[in-house]
This record gives C-alpha cells, structure tokens and sequence, in this order.
C-alpha cells in the first residue's frame, strides 16, 4: 500500500485578480517538507489551502486521502501553526492549549494531559500558568507550536516555525520533527533561514510568484539544474596537478585553486562524467582526500531558480 | 529519501460530539465576562427594574394590601399586554448597552490578533464560530430579558393560578418570541461592529450609535418631512411596534406590522451578510 500523500492537483487560486498560487500540481510524502521562496511568492497561501482556510477556484486537493472542505474530520488530524501570534494574551501557555484540544472533541482530562505532554516537548512546563501576555517572544512562538502538536496529528503545517527560538530549543525541534516524520507523519514548513531548510527537509518545495519552480530532494532537484554548472570542492595533495588534468575535460567550465594549493573549486557542466574523471584521475595514483558538493543545497537552488528570475 | 518506519497511528480514542465542541466556545467567553466587574454590575441594574416587577405582581395579586387606595388606581395596576411591553421595554434597552460592553470583546481581538485561523484549524466552521459567538451574547442577554420575562410570567401564573395561564398564554409566547428576536438583533448588531471595527471601545461605541442615531434620525425625518414612515428605519421602534401586535397591546402610529417585519429581516440579512464578509479565515485582497 502506497504512503498517505497530500496531492494538488492543477490547483490555482485567486484573490480577485490578484495570483495566490497558479496550476500547482505536488505529491508530497510523508516527510518533512520545506516550502521555500521569497515574501508573497504563495506559500502561505499553499499552507491555507492545505488546511481547508481557503478554497482553491480550480484544481482538487487531497490532505492523506481527506478532503480540505471537510474540516470535521481534517482537522481532526491536522495541526497548523500560522505565522502570526495569535494566542491570547489574558490565557495562560496551559489553558491555551487545553481549549484548544478541547475544540478537537478531547475531554477535560485528556485534554489536560496531552497539553501538559505538548508544553514538556517544547520546554514550557515552568511557564504552563503564566499568563502569553508574559512570555518572551521566543516563548511565545512554542506556545504557537505547542498548541499544534498537542493532539498529535499526523499532518503538520508549520509557517516559519523556527522563528524566534534559542538555538537550544530549536535544536530540539528540529529533533522533534524529525522523529515525526520518521513515524511517517507530514512535517510541511516554510522557513526563510535556507541553511536550516537544508538541514531538516527530506524535500523541498521551490515556489515563486504563485507557481512551483522545482519539488523534491535537494539533490535530484540540483541534478535537474543544467544550465548552471555544479560546484565540487576537492582537497587533495597535487591541487596544481590534479586541475591540469581535470582541465583536458571538456565538462570542465571553471577551477579556483586554494591559496594553500591543497584544494580547489570546480565547476562541471556534467556530474556523471566529472565522476568518472575523478575516478580515473584516482586510478592514476593520485591522492584526493574530498570531494563535497558546494552547490546541492537550498541557498544554491533559491539563487539559481529563483534569484536568478528576479 | 528518508526511510520511514511507518509507527504512527492515528488517533482512535474517544471524541466528543460537534455540539459539545461547539459550546466550548461560548463556556470560555462566558467565563470571562463573568470576571468582569463591569458586566456584573451591569447585570445587577438590570435586574432592579424586573425586582420592582415582581413587586407589582405581588401587589396586584393581594388585593388586601391595596385596600384604601383610589379605585382607579386598583384597575389600572393589571398584570396585562401592557405591563409586559412596559417589562420588555426597560430590558430591551439594558440588553442594548450590554450587549455594546460585552459584544465588542469576542471578535474584535480575535481579528486583531489574526486568531481566526486558529479557530478554523480546529474541527470548527465559520458558521459554528459565528453561531457560537452569537450564543455568548444570546445567553448573556438572555438572562436579563428572557429569563426574567419568563420568572416574572411564571410568578403571575402561580399567584393568579392556572385560569389566568389558560386566559393569557399567548402574552407569555410573544413575550418570548419579541424578546428573542430583539435579543437576536442586538446581539448581531454587537458582533457586526465588533467584526468591522477592531478597536474594542469605538467598537461599543459603533453600537450604541447604530441604535441611538438611527432613532434620532427617523425622529429628524418624520419631523421634517411631516411623516412617520421614518419609523421603520428605527429598530428600536421597528420591534415595539412587532411586540404590540405580539402581545396585543394598542400600536403607536406609524408604520404597519408588515412594514415591520419586513424591516427587521432585512436588518437581520444585512447584518448576517456583514459578518459572514468580514470573520473569514483569513485575509483577502480585493
């Protein structure tokens, strides 16, 4: 039996005649799942639409077969953290959140517990009665996360959700993620800090000016990049030597040596063939100690797709 | 691709009903403004005039404490069509500036706050979240309008006995259904300008003005124009003149019950209209 998916197919949607997202066809798996691109590009927009929040003019959506326009049972297993700080500043981090669950058809003692459960994963036993209207920004933003997780559910949409957390928080759930999505949950978030995207994401989801740009594993997606050149950084003993050879290959576009002749960049118009190069190079008797792709991250596909078309 | 061990289930405990997850709602709000000073005090006066009601239905019911008194004034205090407008009246205009202090506060922050989104990531629709901020205020209002209305309609039936009941029942059912309705449009009128206005007090103030200038300018219209169809622009008018043929009393002059009544739905249309324009889940630009 194949993974619950969330599918768009050919959706598009329209604020008047303003362009939120245009035919957007995914299939994401369970995994965690960045959406990337710049301010207005639609991702809140693809976030909203996920959660039933608004309704595409065109195209079908499936959440892990359920439909969006069926918020009853939906929601029952979604959770969604919106990019604004909306918990009320009079509640407390624990009343907040048991309503909230509450709300899911939870009773009173459940509710409790798994708040209780929700704040202890994200640090915030010590602050539970407190009043929002007294929590750092930083807290905040967990209560925000907290409230998401607090029924468990198997389809989490988080926008920005590592904004604003300490690094040892945020350490720790990115942890959390993780494990969910290794559970076979959906983690979706959109984030601005691309490092950070390249760290957690199983996948990414380039979109620009309401459209999709590229979807899928950072690295399949840069393999599929060919009109700009892929990045190596290779430490080697003979640097000098090695780029000589590796500059006989017509794949070869560019190579910068280190100052400390110990490495070097280079750029291949072909992976597969700069691959057997290095291979045959290796076979030769040469010594090369590493060689690390520069550009198979997030930051380099945003400047490539999306940089670049601005 | 990371590999997925595939451990999760999904949740198969026990969940309550729609109508229980609907009503925490309006439990929270009530909670809350139930811990406000202002509100209590508030209710408290408004219960004054339906105490010196319940007073006046003792007395009319003891004829041995009215002896000595002018006969006129023996007939004149009846428990009748026009003691409960009188009733409906005094409460209907406590229930307007409750519901201006009260209103305000369940909409207005949960725009300010961009929170709607939060509401409706929950297992809850706009309509339920409309409903149920209705029912904060219907409830609230309700106890100090339907509630005394009907202890005050029980309390003549007790002390009268059950002929009166059977001779009367029709007053006890407009009484009801006059006091629902300006309950409803009130309560409306609240959220509307709790939904278009964000800041809580020109909110309450939005409130207060739709009925106090609508009122004053039908007056100015009728005044100039030498006509009384402005009446119907003024709800509070609009509804008297609905509870009069409810319960049977003498009408003002002005217009007709059907004029009336069409009036309030259209009002009640609009304001639906208004707020189903404005509590959407999230912002959109036009």
């Amino acid at each position: 039996m194949s993974a619950p998916a969330v599918v768009f197919d050919e959706v598009s949607k329209f604020y008047g005649e303003v362009l939120g997202v245009n035919r957007v066809t995914l299939h994401i798996p369970p995994g965690i799942t960045s959406l990337v691109g710049p301010n207005g590009s639609g991702k809140t927009t693809l976030m909203n639409l996920m959660t039933g929040l608004i309704h595409p003019d065109r195209g079908s959506i499936t959440m892990r077969g359920l439909s969006p326009r069926d918020p009853e049972h939906l929601m029952g297993i979604t959770g969604y953290a919106t990019q604004y700080d909306a918990a009320p500043r009079w509640a407390t981090g624990f009343s907040f959140i048991t309503t909230g669950l509450l709300l899911y058809g939870h009773s009173r003692a459940e509710a409790e517990t798994k708040a209780w459960k929700a704040l202890e994963l994200l640090s915030l036993t010590d602050a539970a009665h407190r009043k929002v209207a007294a929590y750092s920004k930083g807290m905040r933003q967990r209560v925000r996360l907290a409230q998401a997780i607090a029924h468990e559910p198997e389809l989490l949409v988080l926008d920005e959700p590592l904004n604003g957390l300490d690094p040892l928080v945020r350490a720790e759930t990115i942890a959390l993620f993780r494990s969910w999505a290794a559970l076979g949950r959906h983690v979706i978030l959109s984030s601005h800090v691309l490092q950070e995207v390249d760290v957690i994401s199983d996948q990414v989801i380039l979109i620009a000016n309401g459209m999709i740009v590229a979807e899928g594993e950072i690295r399949n997606v840069r393999e599929e990049i060919h009109e700009h050149p892929s990045q190596f950084i290779i430490r080697c003993r003979d640097a000098s030597h090695i780029a000589a050879l590796l500059f006989n290959e017509d794949h070869i576009t560019e190579i910068k040596l280190n100052e400390d002749r110990m490495g070097m960049l280079v750029m291949t118009k072909d992976r597969e063939q700069f691959s057997r190069a290095l291979g045959r190079i290796a076979g030769e008797g040469h010594r090369i100690d590493s060689v690390i792709p520069a550009d198979e991250n997030v930051d380099a596909l945003y400047e490539y797709l999306i940089g670049g078309s601005n | 691709m990371a590999v997925y061990r595939r451990g999760y289930h999904r949740y198969r405990g026990r969940i309550t009903g729609h109508w229980t997850r609907f009503m925490v709602l309006p439990r929270f709000a009530w909670r809350r403004l139930f811990r406000q000073r202002l509100v209590l005090l508030l209710m408290v006066v408004a219960l004054i005039w339906p105490i010196l009601c319940a007073v006046f239905i003792y007395l009319t019911n003891h004829a041995e404490l009215l002896r000595g008194l002018p006969r006129d004034f023996q007939n004149f205090i009846e428990v009748n069509g026009n003691f409960f407008i009188v009733f409906m009246r005094v409460q209907a205009i406590f229930a307007i500036f409750l519901a201006a202090l009260t209103g305000p506060g369940l909409i207005a922050p949960d725009l300010a706050n961009n929170a709607l989104p939060l509401y409706f990531s929950r297992p809850l629709t706009r309509s339920d979240y409309i409903l149920a901020r209705l029912l904060v205020l219907f409830g609230l209002l309700a106890r100090i309008t339907l509630i005394p209305g009907l202890l005050l309609f029980g309390l003549q039936t007790g002390m009268a006995g059950g002929w009166w009941f059977w001779a009367n029942w029709t007053l006890g059912l407009g009484m009801v259904l006059g006091l629902s309705l300006w309950v409803l449009v009130v309560s409306m009128v609240a959220l509307a300008g709790s939904a278009y206005v964000r800041w809580r007090i020109v909110a309450g103030a939005v409130v207060l003005a739709f009925f106090f200038i609508l009122s004053g300018a039908s007056v100015m219209i009728n005044e100039i124009f030498r006509v009384t169809w402005a009446h119907a622009i003024n709800p509070s008018w609009t509804i008297d003149r609905l509870w009069c043929a409810m319960l049977g009393v003498e009408p003002p002059e002005g217009p007709g019950i059907a004029a009336c009544a069409v009036t309030m739905g259209v009002t009640i249309l609009l304001l639906l209209l208004v707020l189903r324009r404005k509590l959407r889940p999230v912002e959109v630009v036009s």
